[in-house]
């Protein structure tokens, strides 16, 4: 039997009912609207880590920001991450849960780069501004033909040592190549100011002086083919032998263990003569030990046999593809990289990172402190550390398994010259297939 | 048969509305029996363990079996990844690492705890403010406490080289953290420091429940301390210490701020745990799914131990 109809009445549900589709309805209107309606993106978010140089950080904040929002009306929020290889990680999960970050800072970028949106007209464009590009970092930011990055600048690694204690033991000038810079070695840790040239598992502290020895040898790690591991040579054999003696009769012991941060805690106690960082040893020594930074001084890599290199520590910025509005993400990229605004910036970090573009090159910056002009001559003979293998998603692997820093490691703990390499080739075949 | 009026008048519409008529749905009610109420207690609490466990765990063994670059497509392959750290000398060193470290941190642990514990059961002065001390390195955040044990190891600074000089024990303190083997003996010790009042706290909690009549009754039988600590103290104590060593091995076994901050892994692999490793090369290398069967490869061992473990308490 059907129900007899009842005269609806509006209920107090009814009420709600209404009352809820209406206040939805506003939520939602706004994205009706016609898009040449809509106002300009709000805001920008963009990452970085956080610089050793605070200066750097603080321009960036209260000079960089308002003038932009000033310009354009949009908001830039600045997110910042801690330093000393807290970015990576977060880079790498930005990408894989699409956070919602639009610009950001980037380092070891072939291991996302595929998150990356094709940033070609802006890098050309700053490239052609800047007086050209330094080749080598080309191989990190072109990736299939396409900018995946616009190159930022190199963290210049060199060698830092105490001028008054190489003074004290004859050597006026730092060593030249790589065995006067054993023989000054021996003689200081004979004074008790051994060398502290990290082996550990850092990041770029052991690869950076480590790479350098390899390649001054004549030794490289993996064909420029990306397939062909060529490690297991004589000159590979030869720049075994001469760390492990450079450990043994010139080293602290402790240096086989350290990470990132130890050899600046090493240096700033006086424990160490001389090791391989950036230039934030120097900058520490003078902000806080007036004493000491006054004999610290930074010096290039010695040279060997083939001549003298360096490992670049690129910094660049991308666009991430996920990003909601490409177009808006590349104004404010291509607006930072412009002459305008970015040449105060680099200024105000003390050239810590050294501009990839050549128009820097004699920046009236770098007279100020000769002693940082080491780390802009670093991009004369620095090479990526896949260098000649490209800088894909293998040769970061490499780094982050040690697999080239540990042959050196293990050779100091007492294995074989022989014995080291090979366990290297392994490791090299078995990510390189 | 005679039947009273008013009831019929009363029986008809409910016999009228037949099986139509249900008795009416109170949510009250409802809510009150068990079988429900228990499941709207524990609903919360599962979804909360399945949205930030269950689901990051079946991600990961689903991650296991695929080649998944940062960015990238995944690419199903089956047991591959466990192929390529089967052939992996790095990961069977931070296997074999994994278990030395637990193993030796366990046992110290458990042996320090329990002395820990006996000594905080005996009437002392100050005996509140001490256990509240002990409570310390429990307390400290990891990375933190991590840091400063990176002091107190630094060769030329460091509070241990300066006490073995001071004591005239060494001439030049050793590399704490340089030597491969005292590498890993540091990393055993910070662990075994952070997690020794977890062990000493829980063991005394232990210790109080039991009665004071059994030891005295064993006393009067004659037993002295050993003989009362072996045969009564240590058999009540049993099911407290399989619990809290359960548990540290398997916070040990995943141990991975200490070694990250205190070593990263080195030197040349000497201290590399499996997780470690395994973010090693999620999070440096991009591979994901390798990464994700490294650190899920051990699974399935520390859960034959724990199980072992189990079924050697319950028989005993």
């Amino acid at each position: 039997m059907a129900r007899p109809e009842r005269p609806r009445k509006s209920s107090r549900r009814d009420f709600l009912k209404i009352a809820a589709a209406g206040a939805a309805g506003a939520t939602v209107a706004p994205a009706w609207r016609p898009a040449k309606l809509r106002a300009k993106p709000a805001q920008i978010t963009f990452l970085r880590e956080s610089s050793y140089v605070k200066e750097f950080d603080d321009h960036f904040k209260n000079i960089l920001i308002p003038r932009y929002q000033k310009e354009t009306g949009i908001k830039v929020n600045y997110e910042i991450v801690a330093a000393g290889g807290s970015a990576v990680p977060r880079l790498v999960s930005i990408v894989e849960s699409k956070a919602p970050v639009d610009v950001a800072w980037l380092q070891l970028e072939w291991l996302y780069r595929d998150g990356l949106l094709d940033v070609s007209d802006i890098a050309e464009e700053v490239g052609r501004q800047g007086g050209g590009w330094y080749p080598a970092v080309k191989d990190l930011s072109i990736w299939e033909g396409k900018w995946k990055s616009v190159p930022f600048g190199n963290i210049g690694q060199v060698m830092v040592y105490r001028r008054d204690w190489f003074d004290a033991a004859g050597f006026t000038s730092f060593p030249d190549t790589w065995d006067e810079f054993m023989e000054a070695g021996i003689k200081l840790k004979r004074a008790g100011h051994p060398y502290g040239m990290s082996m550990g598992h850092g990041y770029a502290d052991n690869n950076s002086w480590l790479l350098p020895l390899l390649w001054s040898y004549g030794a490289q790690v993996v064909d420029k083919d990306g397939k062909t591991v060529t490690l297991d040579s004589t000159e590979t054999a030869k720049a075994v032998d001469y760390v492990r003696k450079l450990y043994k009769e010139a080293c602290l012991d402790d240096c086989l263990g350290w990470t990132d941060p130890s050899n600046n805690k090493a240096f700033l106690t006086s424990q160490i003569s001389c090791t391989n960082n950036a230039t934030s040893i120097l900058i520490s020594a003078k902000r806080d030990l007036p004493q000491m930074g006054k004999v610290t001084d930074q010096a290039l890599n010695p040279k060997g046999p083939k001549g003298r290199f360096h490992s670049l520590v690129a910094t660049t910025h991308g666009i991430f593809k996920h990003t909601a509005d490409p177009e808006a993400a590349k104004h404010f990229l291509r607006w930072l990289m412009d002459p305008k605004q970015v040449t105060d910036w680099y200024r105000s970090g003390y050239m810590y990172y050294a501009p990839f573009v050549h128009a820097y090159d004699h920046d009236p910056e770098w007279d100020k402190e000769p002693r940082f002009k080491p780390d802009q001559r670093v991009l004369e003979t620095g090479k990526l550390p896949s260098w000649p293998a490209p800088s894909d998603r293998r040769a970061g692997e490499v780094i982050s398994k040690w697999v080239v820093v540990d042959m050196f490691a293990k050779a100091c703990t007492g294995k074989s010259t022989k014995e080291v390499i090979a366990e290297a080739v392994t490791g090299l075949k078995q990510i390189y297939g | 048969m005679s039947v009273n009026p008013a009831l019929e008048a009363a029986a008809r519409p409910a016999a009228a509305a037949g099986v139509v008529t249900r008795r009416p749905f109170r949510p009250r009610e409802w809510l009150e029996r068990e079988a429900v109420f228990s499941w709207v207690m524990l609903t919360p609490p599962l979804l909360f363990l399945l949205a930030f466990l269950g689901y990051p765990f079946c991600y990961g063994v689903y991650l296991s079996f695929v080649s998944r670059p940062v960015a990238e497509p995944a690419t199903f392959v089956g047991l591959g990844n466990f192929g390529n750290l089967w052939h992996d000398p790095i990961f069977w060193q931070a296997v074999w690492n994994t278990f030395r470290f637990t193993g030796a941190a366990t046992i110290f642990k458990l042996v320090g705890g329990l002395g820990m514990a006996l000594v905080m059961h005996q009437n002392f002065r100050m005996k509140g403010i001490t256990r509240a001390l002990l409570l310390l390195p429990f307390i400290v955040p990891t990375v933190l406490s991590t840091v400063a044990w990176q002091w107190i190891l630094d060769p030329g600074m460091g509070l241990f080289n300066r006490l073995l000089m001071y004591f005239d024990l060494v001439k030049q303190g050793p590399s704490w953290l340089g030597n491969p083997t005292l590498a890993m003996l540091s990393v055993i010790l910070v662990n075994t420091w952070r997690g020794l009042p977890f062990f000493g706290i829980t063991i005394l909690a232990g210790l109080q429940t039991i009665p004071g009549e059994l030891l005295e009754s064993a006393t009067i039988d004659g037993a002295g301390t050993w003989q009362r600590f072996r045969h009564v103290t240590l058999p009540l104590l049993m099911p407290v210490i399989f619990i809290v060593t359960t548990f540290s091995i398997i916070f040990t076994f995943f141990d991975f701020q200490l070694v990250y901050v205190l070593t990263g892994g080195g030197p040349a692999n000497a201290t590399h745990l499996m997780a470690t490793y395994a973010y090693a090369i999620s999070m440096g290398g991009g591979q994901m799914g390798l990464g994700s069967a490294a650190a899920l490869a051990m699974v399935p061992v520390l859960g034959l131990i724990l199980l072992a473990m189990t079924w050697y308490v319950r028989k005993a």
